[in-house]
């Protein structure tokens, strides 16, 4: 019984699966872009291209400014990305 | 998508795969172990190895997290979460993973409250809405998501978040590189370098292994053209005799990597002696813990942990997978009794082990290759 139940949560659980890709335990980071800061708390709220935004650690790429696009891994900056580093 | 498109286009793809073509020996077997999951997901999902010709080689390495977890600190993770009062986060893929009894899903499945985070800040984040329970942060990964746990226990401690707790099972890349350069079992001729790692440790630490081993290595990028160009660096490499780490990943990784990552992490996390690794037993100072200064943090400390070592499972061959030695379909139980809907080794479970890429993207190739 316990393990249909625990089947039924892995099929509700958010998209963190074998197919989809695991961007927190992997080595995986996503580019995110800066929409506002929170400068007292060393946050950012940040947009992915498709739209969806999270808060981000920034402590490590600081200082940045909204427009910013950011590497982001584990809800916290790593690397900055920058036109000249992209071309 | 800007940074990333740029690096998916199949005109430029096909033609670097025509110039590593062009630089290959015919009658020259070359095996290259790309280090990282994420890279081994991306050739898999891309098809990346199809575009090589048949004498390259790829192998995979030891760089998924979940993957080299071993079952004794899954047991511990569970014996944790059984705590009362104790609400349990960790990231997804480590739900699956299963541990002597069972997998952390089991465990929630018996009533025990185990909730997914993204980051380390969401897991915070319940501990602050949750003043009167423990909240324990299970941490995962190698030098890429470390910092993140760091700033966050930074973070807790600096808002006087008391009941937040963090069991460490953070992972360095270094030694268990070493640990495979030394092993007999696997000849190499080159290393597809950690990306996101190296945003953190920078290039400089693999610096040893065309030093000490002779073997060329370029960090690599995860986009299809990333991992083709890396592997186009290293067949250079060898044609023209030189031996080095490059940087293919220049547009994100600095050479010394990033200095105040590095910094919060002295701070927050101390070597441990040794840790274990699936499939390759124990490692000296290849994992990390809790610094003395974050002891009042450590749920290990506050709550012990049972400890105890479990041996793998006899039929699961991941130790002989991580260290590149066979294929995932080599294994006895690929397939049939370990998949990812029931996964028996941890190298099926995470999106980034070989085993679940292979059976994803790479299976029903191999098997019209058999047929």
């Amino acid at each position: 019984m316990s393990r249909l139940i625990a089947d039924a949560a892995a099929a509700l659980a958010p998209s963190c699966d074998y197919t989809t890709g695991c961007i927190t335990c992997g080595d995986v980071a996503i580019p995110l872009t800066v929409l506002r800061l929170d400068e007292e708390r060393g946050l950012a709220l940040c947009a992915a291209d498709d739209g969806n935004s999270e808060t981000v650690e920034i402590d490590l790429v600081a200082p940045v400014a909204p427009g910013d696009r950011l590497l982001v891994h584990a809800g916290t900056a790593i690397a900055r990305l920058t036109e000249e580093a992209s071309a | 998508m800007k940074y990333v498109d740029e690096f998916r286009d199949p005109a430029l793809g096909e033609v670097l795969a025509g110039e590593i073509l062009g630089l290959v020996e015919p009658g020259r077997h070359y095996k290259f172990m790309e280090v990282c999951g994420g890279h081994t997901h991306s050739i898999y999902k891309y098809g990346i190895d199809d575009l090589l010709p048949a004498n390259v080689e790829l192998v995979h390495g030891p760089g998924c997290p979940v993957c080299v977890i071993p079952m004794g600190r899954v047991d511990d993770g569970i014996s944790l979460a059984h705590q009362p009062d104790v609400i349990f986060t960790c990231f997804g893929d480590m739900l699956r993973v299963p541990g002597s009894d069972g997998t952390l899903l089991d465990a929630k499945a018996e009533g025990a409250d185990i909730r997914m985070v993204y980051s380390p800040l969401d897991a915070l984040r319940i501990a602050k809405a949750n003043p009167d329970r423990p909240v324990v942060f299970f941490a995962i990964g190698f030098e890429t998501t470390a910092p993140s746990t760091a700033l966050t226990l930074k973070r807790a401690k600096a808002e006087g978040v008391s009941n937040f707790f963090c069991m460490c099972n953070h992972v360095t890349i270094v030694p268990p590189l070493r640990a495979l350069l030394d092993s007999p079992d696997l000849r190499l001729d080159g290393f597809i370098g950690p990306g996101h790692v190296s945003t953190v440790v920078g290039v400089r630490p693999f610096e040893f292994i065309p030093a000490e081993y002779g073997k060329p290595i370029s960090v690599a990028g995860f986009e299809p053209l990333d991992v083709l160009h890396a592997i186009h660096m290293i067949l250079t490499q060898l044609k023209e005799g030189r031996c080095e780490v490059e940087n293919q990943y220049a547009r994100v990784v600095p050479y010394d990597g990033n200095p105040r990552a590095l910094q919060v992490m002295s701070e927050v996390f101390e070597l441990r002696p040794h840790f274990e690794w699936r499939g390759m037993g124990f490692i000296s100072q290849s994992g990390l813990k809790l610094s003395e200064a974050y002891a009042d943090m450590d749920a290990e400390i506050q709550y012990g942990v049972p400890g105890i070592r479990v041996a793998d499972p006899k039929a699961c061959q991941c130790g002989e997978v991580l260290k590149g030695v066979i294929k995932p379909w080599e294994c006895k139980v690929f397939g049939s009794g370990c998949t990812p809907e029931r996964p028996i080794g941890t190298c099926m479970v995470s999106s980034e082990g070989a085993c679940a890429a292979y059976y994803n993207y790479g299976r029903f190739a191999r098997e019209r290759e058999v047929v």
